[in-house]
C-alpha cells in the first residue's frame, strides 16, 4: 500500500507543475483563443534564472523574483511579437510563439553552460511521515505552491476590478472593449500571468533535481491537461494537470505487472489516452465550455 | 487534366485574358494566360535544375518537393477543409514504414518484404496511412477547432511510442531502419548510375509534385472541394444544404493522410535512412507552417511554404558568413551557431507578422502592383 | 526604373547564390578537401591545406553541453598538429567547416552534404542515429569519420574511426568489477531505448549472465518528470548493482529518489550519465555514497603525456571530460592522416586504404598500448579496457580513479559479432 500512496504523492506534486502550467496556457487562451507554444521556453527562463539567483538571495525571494523578470519577458514579448497579430487567424499567432519559443531557448541555453545547474531549495529530497506514508517534502512543497497560486489566481479574478474585466475581456473582447475594459492591457496581463506561472513550473521541477537545457519537455504535458479540463476553465486546467500527473504516475507503477503488453514507458502517453477517452464522453473537456452553434 | 487544353475549343477575345466566355473557362486548372507561360517557364526551370545545380542543393529541393507533397495533403484537410491537425506527423510515419517495410532486404535486421518497385510501395504507403485517416475521422465529426488539434497532436505521442516499441519494424529510437528502396522499372533510382542519385530522385520527386499538385487543384474545384469549403466555412450551415459532414470529414482526413501517406514513404529516401524519433510535434508543427506560411488553401502556397521551411534552415546557415564579427567558436555567446537557430525563428515571426496570409499573399500583392502597373491601383 | 532595380536585386542576388556554390561545376579532381593554398588563419603560412569536417550538437540538442567542449577539444588538437609542423606538409583546418546538427538525422544528412565536397574527412560526426543517417554515403564517398559517440555499431564499419571501448564492452567490465567488489546478486539496468542505453544495458545482461547474477532491465524515457517508474523498479526489486546509462539530470532524478526511499544499492554509469554539476544537486549525498562511473579513458586531469598536452592545449577551461574525449577521438585520423601522407595519397581513398593500414595509434598514453587496431575485423580489435572512477568534489570533473584500466574476465571472452544493442 505504501507504493501506491508513494505514487499518489508522486503524482499528485507532478500534477501540480502539469497545472501551474496548463493554467498559464488557459489564461492566454482564454483572453487571446491562442494557444501560446512558448509556454516551455518561459519554463525553462525561469528556472535557469532562480540558478544564477541561488545562493545569492533567498530561495522564496529568488523564486518571486524569477516569477516577475519571467512575467515582464513574456509582457514584453507579447507586445512585440503577438499584439500585431490581434484578429489574424490563431494559427498563425500560435506558429509565431512557436518561433519565439526556438528563439528564448536557444538564447537561454547559452546561459546554462556545460554544467547541469542547480535552483537551491530548502527541502531537497527530504521526506517527512504522513500518516505512516514517506512521502518527499518536494512533492508537497509542489501541491502547496500550486494551491497558493490557485488561490490567488482565484481571489484576483473574483475581487479585483482588473480581475472582473479579464473576465469580461474573456467573455466577450468588442462588448468589453465599449465597455471600456483596456483590452491591450487584458492581453499584456495574461501573458504575463502565464509566464510567472510557467517560471514557478520550471523551479519546481528543478526542486530537488536539476536543471538542464533538455527540461523545457516536461511543459508539453499541460497540453493534455488543458484538453481534459476544457481550454477554456481554470478549474479544469487545475483538476486536468493533478490527473495527468496522477494518471502517469499510477501507469508509471503498475503497467509493467498488468500490461506489459503495452510497452515499456506507456505511462509517457497514458495522458493522452486518458484525454481521448474523456473526450469521446465530453467533447469540450470536463469542464469547457460547449460552443454555441449558430449558422 | 482535358480543361488544360479547353481553350482551343471555345475562343477567347484577344487582349482580354480574364474575360471568360463560358463555365469551363472559368473552372479551367490555369484560367489565364499569365499563369500559363508562368508554369511553363517554372517546369522549364525545375526540369533544367537538375543539370545545374550542385548535389547538395538537389537533395535539398528534393526534399523541399516531398514536402510540398505533404503540405498540400495538410492543406486539404486543414486549409480546405478547414479541420486542423496536428497529426500530420503520425501518417506521415504510416507512410514512412509502410514503404521501408514494403521495400527492405528480407534478409535485414528489420521487417523487409523486397518488393522494391515503386509502383507498389508508394500506392501501399499512401493508402495505409488514408485507411489511419478513415480510422482517425471520426474523431473529427465530434471535435471542432483546439480540441481536434491537440487530440491529433495526441496521435502524434502515441504513434511516437508505438514506434519506439515495435523495434522489428522500426529498427528502435537511435537505431533507426533503412528507407523504403526506389526502384523504377529496375532502376534504381536511391544508387548513382549514368546521374547522380540526387539527380534521379529530384526528378521523380518533381514528376510526382506536378501529379498530385494537379490532382489536388482538380479536387478542389470539384463537388468535393466546394464541400469542404463549405464545411471549412460554416459546418452547420454546410449540414443544412445537405453536404454529408460525416462523409466530407472523412474524406477529407482519408485524402490529406493519403497525401502525408505519400510524402512519408519519399521523404526518407533522399536520406536513405530513418530514426522513430523523428515522427514527433516538430514535425507535425513544420507542416502546419508551411502551410501558414506559404498560404492557406491553395496548392502553390502549400509548395512555396514547404520549400521555404525546407530552405530556410540552409539560408540561415549562410547568412552568419555575411556577419565576420560573430564568432564561430561554438563556446562562445553569441556564436553563429546560436545565431542561425535564433534567425529561423525570427524569420518566421517577422515574416507571419509581416504577411499573416503568407507567401501567396506576397504573391498576390506583387502580381496586383504589375497588374496595375505604372498606376499604383 | 523599378524594372531595373529588380533586375539589379537579381543579379546580386544571383551572384551570391553563386558564391555559395550552388552551380554545378567540373567534379573536384581526385581530393577534395586537399588543397596547395595555405589554410585560413594558417599557422604554417608554406603549408598546403587539409579540411576536415566537423558535425556536432552545438544549440539545442540534447547533448549540447557535451558536444561545445568536444568540438573545442577537437580544434585545440589540431592546431597543435599544425603546430608541431602539420602533416605531410598539409595544414589541418577543422574550423571552417563546422555544422550543427541540432540532434537530427535529416539536419545532420543536410549539413554533411553541405560540407561533403569540400572536406576530406569527417574530424567529428556526433551520435547514433545521426550518424546512421549519413554511414551509407560514407562508404559510398570513402570519407573517414571520427564519430563522438560510444556505440558497438562502430565496430563493424571500416569508415568510423572509434576510439575505446564501446558501452556495451564497458558495462561487461563495469559488472565484472562490482561483481569483484561488492558480490552483487541482482542486476538492474536502468537505461533510455536504443544505440546508446540498450547498447549498455545488453553488456549488463551479458555480463551477468556469465557471472550468474539475476539480470533485470527498465528501460526509462527522458525527463526528470518521467523517472517514477523506474525508481519504483530500483525500490521494489531491489538490485545490488544498477548500470545506468542515461542523462545527468534523470541519473540524478533516479539516484537521489531511489535513496529517499530507502535504496542502498550500488550504481554504475558510463560517461554521458555524469556531469559534474551533479555534485551540488540534492541527490549529492546520495551519489558519493552509491554512485561508480565506468570509462573508457581516464578524467581531465590524469597526467598522461596526452592529457597534459590536452589541457595545455585547451587552456583555462572550466574542466570537463568533453574536452579528453573529443581529444581522444582525434588520435586515429591524425594517424590515418600521417600513414596516407607516408603513403603520398592524400585522398579519401588514400587516407581511408591509411585508416585500413593502422594497426596500433599512438594515444599518448591516454589509452593502453596497442589500441587503435583498425586492420582486421571487429570481434578481436575491440579495445576493452575500462575504468572505474567515483565521485569526488576534489577532482576538475568531479570524479577520480579508483580502478585503472583493466579488462574483466568476462569482457575479454565477450564475442562481438553484431551490435550489441540488437541482443537486448
Amino acid at each position: 500500500m505504501t507504493e501506491f500512496w508513494q505514487s499518489v504523492a508522486r503524482g499528485l506534486g507532478n500534477g501540480s507543475i502539469y497545472a501551474l502550467l496548463a493554467l498559464g496556457f488557459v489564461i492566454i487562451y482564454k483572453s487571446t483563443r491562442v494557444i501560446s507554444f512558448a509556454q516551455p521556453a518561459f519554463m525553462l527562463s525561469g528556472a535557469v534564472l532562480v540558478t544564477y539567483l541561488a545562493g545569492e538571495v533567498n530561495f522564496f525571494l529568488a523564486l518571486a523574483l524569477s516569477a516577475v523578470a519571467v512575467a515582464l519577458l513574456a509582457l514584453s514579448v507579447e507586445r512585440v511579437a503577438v499584439r500585431p497579430m490581434v484578429g489574424k487567424p490563431v494559427f498563425v499567432v500560435a506558429i509565431i510563439t512557436l518561433g519565439l519559443d526556438i528563439v528564448i531557448r536557444v538564447i537561454v541555453n547559452g546561459f546554462i553552460g556545460l554544467d547541469v545547474r542547480q535552483v537551491g531549495d530548502p527541502w531537497g529530497l527530504r521526506t517527512v511521515d504522513l500518516l505512516g506514508v514517506p512521502v518527499q517534502q518536494r512533492y508537497l512543497a509542489m501541491l502547496a505552491t500550486t494551491a497558493i497560486m490557485v488561490a490567488a489566481l482565484f481571489a484576483f479574478f473574483r475581487y479585483t476590478r482588473f480581475g472582473l474585466a479579464m473576465r469580461a475581456a474573456a467573455f466577450d473582447q468588442e462588448t468589453s472593449l465599449a465597455q471600456g475594459v483596456p483590452v491591450g492591457a487584458v492581453f499584456a496581463t495574461s501573458w504575463a500571468m502565464a509566464g510567472g506561472l510557467a517560471a514557478i513550473a520550471g523551479v519546481l521541477v528543478g526542486s530537488g533535481a536539476s536543471v538542464d537545457q533538455n527540461l523545457w519537455i516536461i511543459a508539453l504535458k499541460a497540453l493534455p491537461a488543458i484538453i481534459l479540463g476544457g481550454l477554456d476553465s481554470l478549474g479544469g486546467a487545475v483538476l486536468g494537470g493533478l490527473s495527468v500527473g496522477l494518471v502517469e504516475s499510477l501507469v508509471g507503477t503498475y503497467q509493467a505487472d498488468i500490461a506489459p503488453w503495452l510497452g515499456q514507458n506507456f505511462a509517457v502517453v497514458s495522458p493522452y489516452v486518458l484525454m481521448l477517452l474523456v473526450l469521446l464522453i465530453r467533447p469540450y473537456g470536463l469542464f469547457g465550455t460547449p460552443e454555441v452553434e449558430r449558422v | 487534366m482535358n480543361t488544360l487544353l479547353e481553350r482551343r475549343g471555345t475562343r477567347r477575345p484577344r487582349g482580354r485574358p480574364l474575360l471568360y466566355t463560358s463555365y469551363k473557362q472559368d473552372m479551367a486548372l490555369l484560367d489565364t494566360p499569365a499563369k500559363r507561360r508562368w508554369l511553363i517557364a517554372l517546369l522549364v526551370v525545375a526540369l533544367l535544375a537538375p543539370f545545374m545545380l550542385t548535389d547538395d542543393i538537389l537533395q535539398l529541393l528534393a526534399v523541399g518537393l516531398v514536402a510540398s507533397i505533404g503540405a498540400i495533403g495538410l492543406n486539404i484537410v486543414t486549409g480546405y477543409a478547414g479541420q486542423i491537425s496536428l497529426g500530420h506527423a503520425f501518417f506521415l510515419a504510416i507512410g514512412a514504414y509502410t514503404a521501408a517495410a514494403i521495400s527492405g532486404d528480407p534478409d535485414g535486421k528489420v521487417i523487409g518484404f523486397g518488393v522494391t518497385s515503386i509502383l507498389v510501395w508508394l500506392p501501399a504507403a499512401g493508402l495505409a496511412a488514408a485507411l489511419a485517416g478513415v480510422i482517425v475521422a471520426p474523431l473529427a465529426t465530434r471535435l471542432r477547432g483546439l480540441y481536434l488539434a491537440v487530440v491529433t497532436l495526441g496521435l502524434v505521442f502515441l504513434g511516437e511510442h508505438i514506434f519506439k516499441e515495435w523495434d522489428s519494424l522500426t529498427g528502435g529510437p537511435g537505431v533507426g531502419r533503412p528507407s523504403a528502396t526506389v526502384e523504377l522499372f529496375g532502376v534504381r533510382l536511391d544508387e548513382a548510375g549514368a546521374y547522380s542519385k540526387e539527380q534521379k530522385l529530384y526528378l521523380l520527386m518533381l514528376v510526382l509534385l506536378v501529379l498530385f499538385a494537379v490532382l489536388a487543384r482538380n479536387l478542389t474545384r470539384s463537388r468535393v472541394g466546394r464541400a469542404f469549403a463549405a464545411v471549412r466555412d460554416r459546418d452547420i450551415a454546410a449540414a443544412i444544404i445537405g453536404v454529408d459532414l460525416r462523409r466530407t470529414k472523412l474524406l477529407a482526413f482519408a485524402i490529406s493522410s493519403f497525401y502525408a501517406g505519400i510524402a512519408g514513404a519519399l521523404l526518407y529516401t533522399v536520406t536513405g535512412f530513418f530514426d522513430p524519433g523523428s515522427f514527433n510535434l516538430l514535425l507535425s508543427i513544420q507542416f502546419i507552417a508551411m502551410i501558414l506560411i506559404g498560404g492557406v488553401a491553395t496548392v502553390s502556397g502549400a509548395i512555396m511554404g514547404a520549400m521555404f521551411i525546407t530552405l530556410l534552415p540552409r539560408i540561415t546557415r549562410e547568412l552568419p558568413g555575411v556577419l565576420p564579427f560573430i564568432s564561430s567558436e561554438s563556446k562562445d555567446t553569441p556564436n553563429v551557431f546560436q545565431v542561425e537557430t535564433v534567425l529561423y525563428g525570427l524569420l518566421i515571426i517577422a515574416f507571419l507578422i509581416l504577411e499573416p496570409r503568407g507567401l501567396f499573399g506576397v504573391w498576390t500583392r506583387i502580381r496586383n502592383y504589375w497588374k496595375a502597373w505604372p498606376f499604383s491601383y | 526604373m523599378r524594372r531595373t532595380r529588380i533586375g539589379a536585386v537579381l543579379a546580386a542576388s544571383m551572384l551570391v547564390v553563386s558564391g555559395c556554390g550552388v552551380f554545378r561545376g567540373e567534379e573536384d579532381s581526385g581530393a577534395p578537401g586537399v588543397t596547395k593554398d595555405p589554410c585560413p588563419n594558417a599557422v604554417n603560412k608554406d603549408n598546403g591545406c587539409i579540411y576536415l569536417g566537423i558535425i556536432s550538437d552545438l544549440t539545442v540538442g540534447p547533448f549540447k553541453t557535451l558536444a561545445v567542449p568536444i568540438t573545442e577539444s577537437q580544434k585545440a588538437f589540431w592546431k597543435r598538429v599544425n603546430q608541431q609542423g602539420g602533416i605531410g606538409g598539409y595544414d589541418i583546418d577543422v574550423t571552417k567547416y563546422v555544422r550543427d546538427n541540432k540532434y537530427n538525422p535529416e539536419t545532420h544528412n543536410q549539413v554533411y552534404q553541405e560540407i561533403k565536397g569540400k572536406v576530406l574527412a569527417l574530424a567529428q560526426t556526433l551520435g547514433s542515429p545521426t550518424t546512421a543517417a549519413i554511414i551509407k554515403d560514407l562508404k559510398a564517398s570513402k570519407i573517414v569519420a571520427a564519430p563522438a559517440s560510444w556505440t558497438s555499431a562502430w565496430n563493424f564499419e571500416d569508415v568510423i574511426l572509434e576510439s575505446g571501448a564501446n558501452y556495451c564492452v564497458e558495462t561487461l567490465n563495469a559488472v565484472d568489477y562490482a561483481a569483484d567488489t561488492f558480490k552483487p546478486k541482482k542486476v538492474m539496468a536502468v537505461h533510455y531505448a536504443g544505440d546508446y542505453g540498450a547498447d549498455a544495458a545488453a553488456g549488463a545482461k551479458a555480463g551477468a549472465a556469465a557471472r550468474k547474477l539475476t539480470f533485470s532491465a527498465v528501460e526509462t524515457p527522458q525527463g526528470q518528470d518521467n523517472q517514477g517508474r523506474a525508481v519504483d523498479a530500483i525500490v521494489k526489486e531491489k538490485p545490488d548493482l544498477v548500470i545506468i546509462t542515461t542523462g545527468p539530470t534523470d541519473a540524478a532524478t533516479v539516484i537521489g529518489q531511489a535513496a529517499a526511499r530507502g535504496f542502498k544499492g550500488k550504481y554504475i554509469g558510463t560517461g554521458p550519465t555524469w556531469n559534474k554539476g551533479l555534485l551540488k544537486s540534492p541527490a549529492a549525498p546520495a551519489i558519493k555514497a552509491q554512485y561508480l562511473q565506468s570509462g573508457p579513458w581516464a578524467p581531465f586531469q590524469t597526467n598522461s603525456p596526452g592529457h597534459q598536452a590536452m589541457r595545455q592545449a585547451v587552456g583555462q577551461v572550466d574542466p570537463n571530460d568533453g574536452y579528453t574525449s573529443g581529444w581522444v577521438w582525434s588520435y586515429p585520423l591524425k594517424a590515418a592522416l600521417q600513414k596516407a601522407a607516408a603513403n603520398k595519397e592524400m585522398t579519401r581513398d588514400g587516407v581511408l586504404k591509411a585508416a585500413k593500414q593502422l594497426t596500433q595509434v599512438d594515444y599518448e598514453g591516454m589509452l593502453p598500448a596497442g589500441a587503435g587496431n583498425y586492420s582486421g575485423n571487429a570481434p578481436t580489435d575491440v579495445v576493452r579496457t575500462t575504468l572505474i572512477s567515483q565521485p569526488d568534489d576534489a577532482s576538475p570533473t568531479g570524479v577520480k580513479v579508483i580502478k585503472e584500466a583493466f579488462t574483466g574476465p568476462t569482457a575479454q571472452a565477450y564475442t562481438l559479432d553484431a551490435p550489441c544493442y540488437g541482443k537486448l
